[in-house]
């Protein structure tokens, strides 16, 4: 009974998942044989033999460690760029007013609009992917930090002021921590979106990576190598927003929200 | 676990305290500085730019003659309007098998259970990396244009959506049992309107999703389009045209998103006038 229950809450899920992905696999294999043969589509063991080669490459691990590291550089310049201006504009009610419509407008544009004018100014280069990262990450933050220190209880500020703090205090004690869960969302959601800007500037600006070697691939017309690209790229997404979630949980698993969670 | 705060960055709602600001700012300062930032900004460009002699830089009155030489009207049928049609195709795709999906998986189990590794794992492939595939498979036409929009718009709306109708309140549950009503009723009636916040969050998502693709899809190689044009002009160094074209996309991407804005706040504007309730109890 015990062992029935059990393996219909945790293994029967997995179990499914497995026939799913098997199926998948089946599937690609059934129309790379059959109905898409002639096209670029290749078969399994062709994708998984490419993949297979890719991973005994210098070049390849040196291209990951580059978009990784692009990505995440990126990503820690964005949070204090973010950050820190997100603090200034939100303790400053004239601030937050002026920047108001600027904000407003500049927060739905993606990156990529900006990329032709960074690619020309800054070349094909990681400069380049850094910046268009820092363009795209740093503004969500820079938004979140000024919701949360806006939503930080004037009780507890004045209440410090009342003991004496100072406003360097002040902002470090109380301000930062209360705004931190909304800063610590804007960063989880960057994190994978940085990795994503990554690739794009490689794709589409030459920048050096993953992107790029996929764009290689794609114009040699190495469609095994493209999708062996592809599924690097899925793996090193799903690790990125796995890795962001862990860091988020464990750097507030002091703050209310995230005990209600855990009770 | 994935919730639909991967996607939409809304932070845990802490309830609303009443604010207490020694300092008032009148509000027509509040409306100067917001109205005025943005104009002294455009005027320190303008005046910045305007006799600039730096090759990338060009004036912005020399940007705008040429956004209004190019997008008004001489570029707009061939190549803004495709775009458009493209975009508006794509997301309306995604926007129906993202829904319909959705609702499948967070009903039927095993078709969960199935399908749920294979979503998580293609959702996490940057959604522009697609666009090589599709471009090799179906060629540089619109037809690629739309899938690839269609294919990398169609997570952030599913999985909203499956997330939606799972969180619906069991209460609401047990009553549309009690009052004996048919599947047909229970799903547009009760789960729908109750996963709609959710699923309108995550459709805002697959339209921003979707405008970057069709953006990447029209600059990887393809003749016509905003983007194409935009990244064209940007290698042949034809400055101002690729200013422009920079200009026009940033506008469209804000309008886009405005619009949505627009027609979320209407269609839920039960759940809001309902949230607004309750704060102000």
């Amino acid at each position: 009974m015990m062992t029935a229950q059990r393996w219909r809450h945790s293994a029967r899920p997995t179990a499914y998942g497995v026939i799913g992905v098997l199926g998948l696999l089946l599937v690609w294999q059934w129309l790379a044989v059959g109905p898409l043969s002639g096209t670029s589509l290749p078969t399994v063991a062709e994708a998984i033999g490419a993949l297979v080669q890719m991973l005994g490459e210098g070049g390849f691990w040196e291209d990951t460690s580059v978009t990784a590291g692009t990505a995440l550089i990126g990503l820690a310049a964005s949070i204090v760029v973010g950050v820190v201006l997100g603090i200034l504009i939100g303790t400053s009610q004239l601030l937050r007013f002026a920047t108001s419509a600027v904000l407003e407008f500049l927060k739905p544009i993606p990156p990529i609009v900006i990329l032709p004018i960074v690619v020309l100014v800054l070349g094909p280069t990681t400069e380049m992917t850094i910046v268009l990262v820092i363009i795209g990450c740093a503004i969500p933050i820079l938004i979140q930090t000024v919701a949360g220190v806006f939503d930080v209880d004037p009780v507890r500020t004045d209440t410090a002021r009342s003991y004496g703090m100072g406003r360097a205090e002040i902002l470090g004690r109380v301000v930062l921590p209360g705004a931190s869960p909304f800063i610590a969302t804007a960063i989880r959601v960057s994190a994978p979106a940085a990795l994503v800007v990554t690739v794009v500037a490689g794709l589409l600006g030459g920048g050096p990576g993953l992107g790029q070697s996929l764009y290689q691939a794609q114009t040699a017309g190495d469609s095994a190598r493209m999708y062996a690209l592809i599924i690097v790229l899925g793996v090193l997404g799903m690790v990125f927003q796995a890795a962001s979630q862990l860091v988020e949980a464990k750097a507030l698993h002091w703050h209310e929200s995230k005990r209600e969670v855990q009770a | 676990m994935t919730t639909t705060a991967d996607i939409t960055a809304t932070p845990v709602a802490t309830p609303r305290r009443p604010r207490r600001r020694s300092r008032r700012i009148p509000s027509w300062v509040k409306w100067a500085l917001a109205v005025g930032t943005p104009t002294l900004l455009l005027a320190a460009w303008w005046t910045a730019s305007a006799d600039s002699s730096n090759t990338f830089f060009p004036s912005l009155e020399q940007i705008l003659t040429r956004f209004q030489q190019l997008w008004l009207f001489d570029h707009f049928l061939t190549d803004v309007v495709p775009s458009l049609a493209n975009l508006a195709g794509g997301f309306a795709l995604a926007a129906i098998v993202g829904v319909g999906l959705g609702f499948v998986l967070a009903l039927i189990r095993p078709v969960r259970w199935l399908l749920e590794p294979i979503i998580h794992f293609v959702r996490s492939i940057p959604p522009v990396a697609l666009v090589p595939i599709f471009i090799t498979m179906i060629g540089f036409g619109n037809d690629m244009r739309i899938t690839s929009i269609a294919l990398a718009a169609t997570f952030p709306t599913l999985i909203a959506t499956m997330d939606g109708i799972r969180s619906v309140d069991g209460t609401l549950k047990d009553v549309s049992v009690v009052y004996r009503l048919t599947r047909a009723e229970k799903f547009t009636q009760v789960y729908l309107p109750a996963a709609a916040p959710q699923i309108f969050a995550g459709l805002q998502v697959s339209l921003q999703v979707a405008f970057i693709v069709m953006i990447a899809s029209e600059m990887l190689g393809a003749a016509t389009g905003i983007g194409a044009l935009t990244l064209t002009a940007q290698q042949s160094f034809m400055i101002a045209d690729m200013w422009a074209g920079v200009l026009l996309l940033g506008v469209l991407g804000f309008v886009i998103n405005k619009i949505f804005d627009l027609v979320k706040a209407r269609i839920l504007a039960w759940y809001f006038g309902a949230k607004e309730a309750q704060r102000a109890t």
